[in-house]
């Protein structure tokens, strides 16, 4: 998978890469419930779905953030230092997938939900297998509390 | 010609009837005399006829005679007639001669005799005595008939007897009144009358009466020597059942070219119009699912804000206030529609073309996204995979086929079990391809229903099932040739639904694009 993308992009990523030698050195990996609320970083380029998943979060006690493409999230992972990542497949410039194995391959320790319900995105899933990546899927439509749910347990 | 040889007493009989009439012609006795008056009939006979006297030897011959058995005159002429009979027969002749010697006549016995060339054949033959003036008998002659072709007729009407009883299509035959003259098998199992029952009966008992008026114009082209062929119309069973039915009917004549009734092939053809309508249904319901599809990518967004919108609200009101009551309702409403939604609009693609793919790959991707909620109801899932081999299919269609019925799995384990997945390569009476097995341990499913599961709008998940599923998926596989069968068992223990589809390696060739389904 090709990254041809303009300049804010290529800043966001030296910035993600940056990010990931601190995060890696810096930080100790996961968290502990009780002591740290879960980070979770929600991306959806239909802002009304992110903004609204994230508060639902926020108010099931976690710390959400919402991120509306996947250059915007990519940029957002190394200050946030999320342990879920949140995002819908289908997004116009980077695709969920796509965000996913750049975060996979960097910061392996970070959950990846992905969110979709479209059409569509049974190729896109497709090339992510290709390269040796596989990631849990959530069917949209879906009430926020089986994600609520779903983030509670283990990945 | 003709010669007789007084001291040998034999006829012999050298030519046919051509040459005699040309002998005739040619000026000869205008006073015949009689012997050779009957000579020429012997002779132009187009059966054997043959004379032996009492101690068994042939003493005439005609020339039918030689060409049935093979023998020339002068072959045979002074040999005995056990000649021509095959050893094991032998014991024929004693009896034979036993009659001939006490002047009995014997008539049209059926027996086998042997050719020149050792063959065997069927023959009848009748013997009679001769006798002299005084009324003693001194020989036997024989007047054979080769009944190998007449065997081979009875043979062939047995035959053709046999396949008509076991044709699946009804064959009937009638007279020009309409009255039926043969029933067979097959009709018996599509009307439900026995022969018994029809022979001799008016075909106008199978036909309803708003449509009696057919047969008027059935025996008028019958008479005409017209034929019909694959006229498709509705009759009547002994039970009072309608069913539908092709028939084809051609007039049946007698030797001279006379139309002396019908015969007719009827074909129930009810299951096939079960399917025309429901394909014709089915395009109606692939235009509405082309366009629903077109629109879910737009539903399913705004119905997932919706679902957290009102969520929030909900949150933010006021516990059992009328409003927060209100908001619950509106939850569970979009729930069902959410459900819905999911359930036929999620996968569909408009994937005219098929693709090269790896069956378990598209068992996996429908696995990931029932992977959480399978956790969640503590169902574990069982993977084998052995297909090696890619197949084409079209991916969108598959992938709905197999979401439709891991979903249902998943419906079927409430409390968890286990999801059984497994691949094979296979060859079938459908050819070779992939057979995939999707076993869960749930509830099962009735007997009852499950003759039912395939039936449009049928569903056993009262206001949370379309009922459209299972029979979406019966669609889009058997439109591609492939196969779903499904057993289940219910009880105490060992209950649990087994899914079989077959999808062959070599596709049938591709329906139309207006086939295509949701």
């Amino acid at each position: 998978m090709r990254l041809s993308a303009p300049p804010e992009a290529i800043y966001a990523v030296e910035q993600f890469h940056k990010g990931r030698a601190e995060h890696s050195s810096t930080e100790a990996e996961g968290f502990e419930l009780g002591r740290d609320r879960a980070r979770i970083l929600v991306v959806d380029d239909q802002k009304l779905i992110a903004d609204s998943l994230a508060e639902i979060l926020r108010n099931e006690g976690f710390d959400a953030v919402a991120a509306y493409d996947g250059w915007q999230a990519l940029k957002a992972v190394p200050g946030f230092r999320p342990n879920w990542l949140l995002s819908d497949v289908l997004m116009p410039r980077m695709n969920g997938v796509q965000l996913a194995i750049s975060i996979r391959k960097n910061f392996p320790k970070i959950g990846i939900l992905l969110l979709s319900g479209q059409a569509g995105i049974a190729e896109i899933l497709q090339e992510g297998l290709r390269h040796g990546y596989q990631f849990e899927l959530i069917a949209k439509p879906i009430h926020p509390l089986h994600i609520v749910e779903r983030l509670k347990r283990e990945r | 010609m003709m010669s007789f040889h007084p001291q040998k007493k034999v006829f012999q009989v050298s030519s046919g009837a051509e040459s005699f009439a040309q002998w005739l012609d040619d000026g000869g006795a205008p006073a015949l005399d009689p012997r050779i008056h009957l000579a020429g009939i012997v002779a132009s006979s187009e059966d054997p006829i043959i004379s032996k006297n009492l101690d068994g030897t042939i003493i005439s011959w005609n020339s039918a005679a030689t060409r049935v058995f093979g023998y020339e005159p002068e072959e045979i002429l002074g040999r005995s007639i056990l000649t021509l009979i095959p050893p094991e027969l032998h014991h024929e002749e004693q009896e034979i001669m036993r009659k001939i010697r006490a002047c009995e006549r014997i008539e049209h016995f059926e027996t086998t005799r042997m050719r020149k060339n050792g063959e065997r054949f069927p023959i009848s033959v009748t013997i009679s005595p001769i006798q002299d003036a005084t009324g003693k008998v001194i020989a036997a002659s024989k007047i054979a008939r080769d009944i190998s072709e007449k065997k081979k007729n009875d043979e062939t009407r047995f035959r053709l007897a046999a396949i008509v009883d076991s044709a699946d299509d009804g064959i009937i035959s009638k007279d020009l009144n309409g009255i039926v003259t043969s029933w067979n098998e097959a009709a018996r199992k599509i009307f439900g009358y026995t022969a018994d029952e029809m022979l001799g009966q008016p075909v106008l008992r199978l036909i309803p009466a708003d449509l009696q008026y057919e047969e008027d114009e059935i025996l008028r082209k019958l008479r005409a020597g017209q034929r019909i062929e694959h006229y498709e119309t509705t009759r009547q069973k002994k039970n009072g059942e309608l069913i539908e039915v092709s028939v084809t009917i051609s007039p049946i004549k007698d030797e001279a070219g006379k139309v002396i009734g019908g015969s007719k092939i009827v074909r129930d053809i009810s299951d096939r119009k079960r399917v025309e309508r429901l394909v014709l249904q089915s395009e109606k319901l692939s235009a509405t699912g082309r366009m629903a599809a077109a629109i879910a990518h737009e539903i399913n967004n705004p119905l997932e804000s919706l679902m957290n919108i009102i969520f929030l609200a909900r949150t933010y009101s006021v516990a059992d206030s009328r409003v927060h009551n209100l908001l619950l309702t509106a939850e569970g409403e979009l729930e069902r529609v959410a459900h819905i939604a999911r359930q036929t609009l999620g996968y569909y693609k408009d994937t005219g073309a098929p693709t090269e793919v790896h069956i378990h790959d598209l068992l996996e991707n429908v696995l990931a996204v029932y992977a959480s909620k399978m956790i969640a109801s503590g169902i574990k899932v069982d993977r084998r995979y052995a297909d090696s081999q890619a197949i084409m299919v079209s991916k969108g269609e598959m992938l709905q086929v197999f979401s439709n019925v891991v979903a249902n799995a998943n419906d079927a384990m409430p409390e968890g079990g286990v999801l059984a997945i497994s691949t094979r390569e296979v060859s079938s009476a459908f050819g070779d391809g992939i057979e995939i097995l999707i076993r869960d341990s749930g509830v099962g499913i009735e007997k009852d229903n499950l003759a039912r599961i395939f039936e449009p709008f049928f569903t056993t998940k009262g206001n949370l099932g379309t009922g459209i599923g299972l029979w979406v998926t019966k669609q889009l596989l058997e439109q591609r040739g492939s196969q779903i069968r499904i057993s289940s068992r219910v009880g105490p223990t060992n209950s649990g639904t087994t899914v079989t589809i077959f999808i062959p390696f070599a596709r049938p060739e591709v329906r139309s694009e207006a086939t295509q389904l949701v």
